[in-house]
């Protein structure tokens, strides 16, 4: 267990070019995910709020299912089970559109609960100066609601960083899915899921650290958190 | 000969869920005049005024604004209420945005100034009620009387043709009264047509000696608070008008 730092060390210099390629995927799909599924819940948010009686109910639908479906099942049903329908889709496509369809469910629950907490009668001050509705939604409710919504939104992005480990159970071959060689070429699994933990921690800082900056920087001055 | 009132309301019914808020309102509102409109709490106010930019729309009855029908299909809805300056109970200023861009916001989005155009007509009417020093600051940094002076020229910006002002001392500490009386006529005084309802007599008698009574949804008495708190035959009315009217 404490020994075996050379095997290790080799190994992992020699396959550093291809972690690091995994680790820029964990990147590019988190980084993906997370705006795919912010514009998203956006969108969600919005036709939450429809006028349409249907449209809300179709929206409040879209949101418990895909809040109750494991997230690995979406990701298998698209990967593994669309192709007996002839649809065949990369590891990347499935991961984005499976993440995106969840990761927007979330983050239009977290919006729609930011908007439950709006002032109402700064809206209908909205609709009384004469705004539409898509004016009161683009320069009155969504300003406030992604303001509110920052820690719960960041904490969303956490998770997707976290969750894009599971696109590895589809092919796509992300940090993980290196750590996982490197592990299995030496079987020196602790050192090597010691340092994905590491990894993974850093990153997690990175994004609470900016998250904070943008947090202090939307702050509506004279309001009390 | 009389000439014609600014707004016209006729008739004006409204019924929340069977219930009859409204039971036939009219009412006349001359240019340049101000129409204060008294009644105890729950009795329509609110609701009068919502209709008349159809945030409420009206079960039956109608409604002009210069001699054009407002109430019904086929009305520019957006355009008839950029058309009316209202200010809300609570004032309602977008927290988000400094008082300078919560006055302006409109006359870029709706009006399509540009920036510089729009805030300097907002600055105009910032001055105009003292608060062109206050900006910059957000609405949580400024006291419930700035707040109205913020509501009342974001809604002057859009040089509407009435200002409504619904329960203006409501939100306010006492104290304020007088203070929002003198705001009220001097703006009476620089030609704005105003409507104010209220349930402070104390208010309204500062502002003007001319009220309309509303009751259980309809127009129960018009005249002076003199004569309404002494001489009106209903003992009610006497009692309503009477309460603080001796101060
Ligand atoms: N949106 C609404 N839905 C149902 N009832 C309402 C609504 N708005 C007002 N009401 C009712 O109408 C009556 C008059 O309300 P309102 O116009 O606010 O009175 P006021 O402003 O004079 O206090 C009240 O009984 C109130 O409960
Ligand atoms: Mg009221």
């Amino acid at each position: 267990m404490t020994g075996g730092w050379p095997a290790f060390c080799r190994d992992l210099l020699e396959q550093f070019p291809l972690i690091f390629t995994g680790l820029v995927q964990t990147l590019r799909l988190t980084a993906i995910i997370s705006l795919t599924g912010l514009l998203g819940g956006i969108v969600v948010l919005y036709l939450t709020l429809s006028r349409s009686p249907i449209v809300r109910r179709l929206t409040q639908a879209y949101i418990s299912f895909f809040i109750g479906m494991p997230l690995i099942v979406l990701l298998f049903l698209l990967y593994y089970g669309l192709p007996q329908w002839g649809i065949r889709l990369s590891p990347f496509v499935v991961a984005v559109v499976g993440f995106t369809l969840n990761v927007a469910a979330y983050n239009a629950a977290y919006l729609t609960s930011a908007y439950n907490g709006l002032e109402q009668t700064e809206l209908e001050a909205g609709r009384a100066q004469g705004f539409s509705h898509r004016q009161v939604f683009a320069l009155l409710t969504l300003p406030q609601v992604l303001r509110m919504s920052v820690p719960a939104l960041t904490n969303q992005v956490i998770l997707n960083l976290k969750d894009s480990t599971l696109a590895f159970l589809i092919q796509y071959t992300e940090f993980f899915a290196r750590i996982q060689e490197l592990a299995s070429t030496n079987f020196q699994f602790f050192k090597a899921y010691a340092l994905a933990a590491l990894v993974y921690l850093l990153l997690v800082s990175a994004i609470v650290l900016a998250a904070r900056a943008v947090e202090k920087r939307v702050i509506i001055p004279g309001l009390l958190g | 000969m009389s000439p014609v009132p600014l707004i016209q309301v006729r008739e004006l019914v409204k019924d929340f869920d069977g219930q009859r808020v409204l039971a036939g309102v009219n009412l006349d509102i001359m240019e340049g005049g101000i129409k204060v409109v008294m009644g105890p709490s729950g009795c329509g106010k609110s609701t009068l005024l919502r209709c008349l930019n159809r945030l409420v729309e009206p079960t039956s009855g109608t409604i002009h604004l210069r001699g054009q029908l407002v109430t019904g299909a086929g009305v520019d809805v957006r355009a008839l209420r950029q058309g009316i300056g209202f200010v809300f109970q609570q004032f309602a200023l977008y927290r988000h945005l400094t008082v300078l861009d919560n006055v302006s916001l409109a006359l870029r989005k709706l009006r399509g100034m540009r920036r510089l155009e729009a805030e300097q007509k907002a600055m105009y009417e910032l001055a105009r009620l003292d608060m062109a020093a206050h900006r910059d600051k957000y609405p949580g940094q400024i006291s419930g009387g700035q707040k109205q002076r913020v509501a009342l020229a974001r809604a002057l910006a859009m040089d509407p043709a009435v200002v409504v002002m619904d329960e203006p001392t409501s939100a306010l500490d006492p104290l304020l009264t007088r203070e929002v009386a003198q705001l009220i006529q001097r703006l009476h005084g620089e030609k704005v047509t105003l409507l104010c309802v209220t349930h402070d007599v104390l208010l309204a008698r500062s502002i003007t000696e001319q009220v309309v009574f509303l009751d259980r949804g309809v127009v129960r008495a018009e005249g002076s608070i003199e004569h309404l708190s002494s001489a009106h035959p209903d003992a009610l009315i006497r009692d309503f008008f009477g309460r603080e009217s001796g101060a």
